[in-house]
């Protein structure tokens, strides 16, 4: 345990003195929140702020999430990775290590975008409701950033994880239910919509802010997230370059 | 049981063999594999620290098996590999503590103080790498592998790119180690650090292990003299009885003689019969520079240096 602190550490560290980053990945969810979800002239709601924000908040900790594949992408290229690998500590601790710091990194975006959120006139929850949505970004997350950084022990350089990056994040976003409740969605979009796994952590987000405990779908995010962690582990544990 | 034990150790990629049965026992020693770019070296380093898994062939590291005990292997062996890895967003001391402790040593913070001085680094230890020259980075390197002290040192080319002095203090600290009884496994293109530091030295070409002795063996093994010629315009050998020709680069060609001082005079006179200028003659003793061309030359024809090729190479740098 002590190890994926230090794996943290050392990504934190990174993270935080290249000072550019720290912003940069903000920019697109806060400019989606402001500009959509305050612009946007919809009709199915009077209020489209506070259909859009839990959108917005997966899409960041989505991003946040295929970031760990390219931390690790540039360990690799850098060959840091390799020297990881050599070490006696278990190499799963390299993957908690990335899973663990891109999660959090993602939540503490979250909180940003959620404050500037209400900072525009979003509703205000119990912290019950807060709890269970951060719960909800922290499991997708984990989910996500797993997936991410074992996929790129099978890539060669970080174009081709760029490619799959774009090629995954923007149609997974579009294709969700951030943007329109099913009820507005044309038939083909509906049935993408409701097997995305974007559309899952927001609906769930969305239930717990009716007030709902979304149990079930708590626990499915958890089963999935152990069963993705499981395999990233045993792929872990016998990589060689 | 010996720390390192390789049996017809072999590793292909695709087609091309980078590893050839390579057979090696290695114990509390400095070992060193010589051979030219692209040898194998670096893959024969990377099956034995576990990254690499080999085609057919085993190995032991310590006792344990490179590829069913992974773990245990990695939990003796430190590695220092040929493409510097230090985070240059990270400082010197912030670069070394993170692999002390990821090593699991004890008091990892004195651990680093100490290795950050032996490198000579006390008085950059916090800035940030990225501030560092290139040597100073090889130096950090080398800092972190040796945080630990392991049974079995793994060094990629460790003094590529060091100045004079810096090389010397990491001999004398490689050197240092092994009389405290670890095992040195490392690579170079320098013989004379080779020849002055290793006890033995092991000769790689396209994969294949050619020579393994100590480097004094190999050169008294060699026996002859070597006369060396610089040679003024084209070159062409006068075949002379008793003298071998084994390198010619560089206007330099390199013969191994039976009897050296007598057959200077003779190539001399060969050289004038056929018309080749002759700057000066050499005689010496073997060094293992020659030892290493003329195994290394054996298994391939000495290719000339092409001009034209070079020129294409340079025009497409540009
Ligand atoms: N990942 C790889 N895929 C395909 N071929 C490889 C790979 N890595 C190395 N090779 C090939 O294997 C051979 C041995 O390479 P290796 O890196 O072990 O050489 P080396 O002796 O370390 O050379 P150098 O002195 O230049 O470091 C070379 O022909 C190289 O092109
Ligand atoms: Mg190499």
């Amino acid at each position: 345990m002590k190890r994926v602190v230090w794996y943290i550490e050392r990504d934190f560290l990174r993270w935080v003195r290249g000072k550019v980053n720290v912003f940069s990945s903000l920019v697109m969810p806060a400019a989606w929140l402001i500009f959509v979800g305050l612009a946007l002239p919809i009709r199915f709601t009077d209020n489209y702020l506070d259909f859009i924000t839990p959108g917005i908040l997966v899409m960041t900790m989505l991003s946040a999430g295929l970031s760990g594949g390219t931390l690790l992408m540039f360990d690799k290229i850098l060959g840091f990775f390799n020297k990881f690998l050599a070490l006696p500590s278990p190499r799963e601790d390299i993957l908690f290590g990335k899973i663990l710091f891109t999660s959090l990194r993602g939540l503490i975006q979250a909180t940003i975008i959620l404050v500037i959120a209400v900072l525009i006139g979003a509703k205000i929850y119990t912290p019950l409701q807060y709890g269970l949505t951060y719960l909800i970004l922290l499991l997708f997350g984990i989910l996500l950033s797993a997936f991410s950084t074992t996929l790129v022990l099978y890539l060669e350089d970080h174009d081709s994880y760029a490619a799959v990056n774009t090629m995954i994040s923007m149609p997974l976003f579009f294709t969700s239910s951030a943007l329109m409740p099913y009820s507005v969605m044309p038939d083909w979009l509906r049935i993408v919509a409701s097997l995305n796994p974007l559309s899952f952590a927001i609906d769930a987000i969305r239930a717990a802010d009716t007030g709902a405990m979304p149990v079930m779908q708590i626990g499915e995010l958890g089963a999935l997230c152990v069963i993705v962690t499981g395999i990233s582990v045993y792929v872990f544990r016998r990589v060689t370059v | 049981m010996n720390a390192i034990e390789t049996h017809d150790l072999t590793r292909y990629y695709g087609t091309l063999c980078a590893v050839n049965r390579l057979t090696l026992s290695v114990d509390r020693e400095i070992f060193a594999l010589l051979g030219p770019n692209g040898s194998g070296k670096t893959t024969m380093v990377l099956m034995l620290t576990t990254l690499l898994l080999p085609t057919s062939g085993s190995a032991t590291v310590s006792g344990h098996d490179i590829v069913r005990s992974g773990q245990q292997v990695r939990r003796t062996l430190s590695y220092v590999p040929q493409d510097m890895a230090v985070d240059i967003k990270l400082t010197g001391r912030e670069n070394a503590l993170l692999f002390a402790r990821l090593y699991g040593v004890l008091n990892p913070k004195d651990r680093v103080d100490e290795v950050l001085a032996v490198m000579q680094l006390t008085g950059r230890a916090d800035d940030l790498v990225r501030t560092y020259s290139g040597g100073m980075r090889r130096r950090l390197e080398l800092a972190q592998a040796l945080v630990h002290e392991p049974e079995v040192l793994f060094l990629d080319e460790p003094t590529l790119g060091l100045d004079v002095a810096a090389r010397a203090t990491i001999w004398e600290h490689i050197t240092a180690l092994k009389k405290d009884g670890m095992t040195i496994f490392i690579t170079t293109h320098y013989m004379d650090e080779a020849d002055r530091f290793c006890n033995r030295v092991g000769i790689i070409t396209k994969g294949t292990l050619l020579a393994l002795d100590a480097p004094s063996a190999l050169k008294a093994h060699m026996g002859n003299d070597v006369i060396t010629a610089r040679i003024d315009g084209e070159f062409r050998d006068p075949a002379v009885d008793g003298v071998t020709l084994f390198s010619y680069a560089n206007n330099e060609a390199s013969y191994l003689a039976e009897n050296g001082r007598e057959a200077l005079p003779l190539l001399a006179d060969a050289f004038i019969k056929s018309g080749i200028r002759v700057r000066s003659l050499a005689l010496r003793e073997p060094t293992l520079d020659d030892v290493f061309l003329h195994t290394v030359g054996k298994s391939e024809e000495p290719v000339g240096f092409d001009q034209t090729k070079f020129r294409t190479m340079l025009r497409r740098r540009k």
